[in-house]
């Protein structure tokens, strides 16, 4: 992980929800279109990538996201080494991918904040302040979208019951996070 | 505001879209002979018709793809949402 100041300092809680930062997280975007592609995926990750719109796939290491038609997101589920900036998966990937020409890895570990929002009034949260209508999301565990919250592009993804994560880049996630504070206070 | 059906990732409000413009515009093969007034004519003259017309979208915010739409202009009613490359299937 690069050394950069970290925005979101601390862990906050209100009534039916519960907001915090999940660092140091792997992050990936791989694009492509090729079969060979999603079938070079599959063999070194030992997963499928999402064909379905708006819907992931995970394993006990990793999750990927849908993005769109030829774009996915790969992330460690758990925290990885805070004081390296390589990952076995991109190392491996580099190599299956990349080299062969099949599609393109990118590393945004440092891009993209990974917020965790769990308890029963997250949604009504996110209601205060996006566009989408999150009624079959919230049911559906595994839904990915990409939307706006607050005229920010976030990523979220139902990871439980009253669980989800939230994707925002760096610079966005401060003001983000505050507008969220403040938003959860008057829920 | 009006909702888009984007043919990768379903129904979304139009805030999370930016339009492209007038679809189906084909640059001219030979610009360098084209008159000033022809290549003007490419370059910014569109159309703009109360009743059914061809956009280009964009899914700025979500998949970031872009696809045609046909907009009835008067009541933003959408009579058709169609990928990149492909005929509108209203006329």
């Amino acid at each position: 992980m690069l050394n950069y100041n970290q925005t979101i300092k601390e862990k906050k809680s209100y009534q039916g929800l519960q907001m915090n930062e999940v660092k140091p997280v792997m992050k990936l975007i791989v694009r492509g279109k090729k079969r060979e592609f999603l079938s070079a995926i599959g063999k070194s990750l030992n997963m499928v990538l999402p064909i379905k719109a708006n819907t992931s796939t995970q394993t006990e290491k990793l999750t990927a996201l849908w993005l769109s038609p030829d774009e996915w997101m790969i992330f460690s589920n758990g925290v990885v080494k805070g004081n390296t900036n390589t990952y076995d998966t991109e190392i491996i990937l580099n190599k299956n991918i990349c080299k062969l020409n099949l599609g393109a890895v990118v590393d945004v570990t440092d891009q993209y904040v990974r917020i965790v929002l769990k308890g029963d009034k997250v949604y009504d949260l996110f209601q205060t302040g996006s566009p989408f209508n999150f009624n079959e999301f919230r049911n559906k565990i595994g839904s990915v979208t990409q939307t706006i919250i607050a005229k920010v592009d976030v990523i979220i993804h139902n990871q439980n019951q009253n669980e989800v994560n939230l994707f925002v880049r760096r610079s966005f996630s401060e003001h983000l996070f505050s507008w969220m504070n403040d938003s959860a206070s008057r829920l | 505001m009006f909702l888009i059906n984007c043919p990768f990732c379903g129904e979304r409000e139009q805030s999370e879209f930016k339009a492209g413009g007038e679809a189906h515009i084909e640059r001219p093969k030979q610009p360098t002979e084209l008159s000033d007034d022809e290549w003007a004519e490419f370059l910014f003259m569109r159309k703009n018709i109360k009743g059914v017309q061809f956009e280009r979208w964009n899914h700025a915010h979500g998949c970031r793809k872009w696809f045609n739409i046909a907009r009835d202009t008067s009541n933003d009613q959408i009579k058709a949402v169609y990928k990149m490359g492909e005929k509108p299937t209203v006329k």
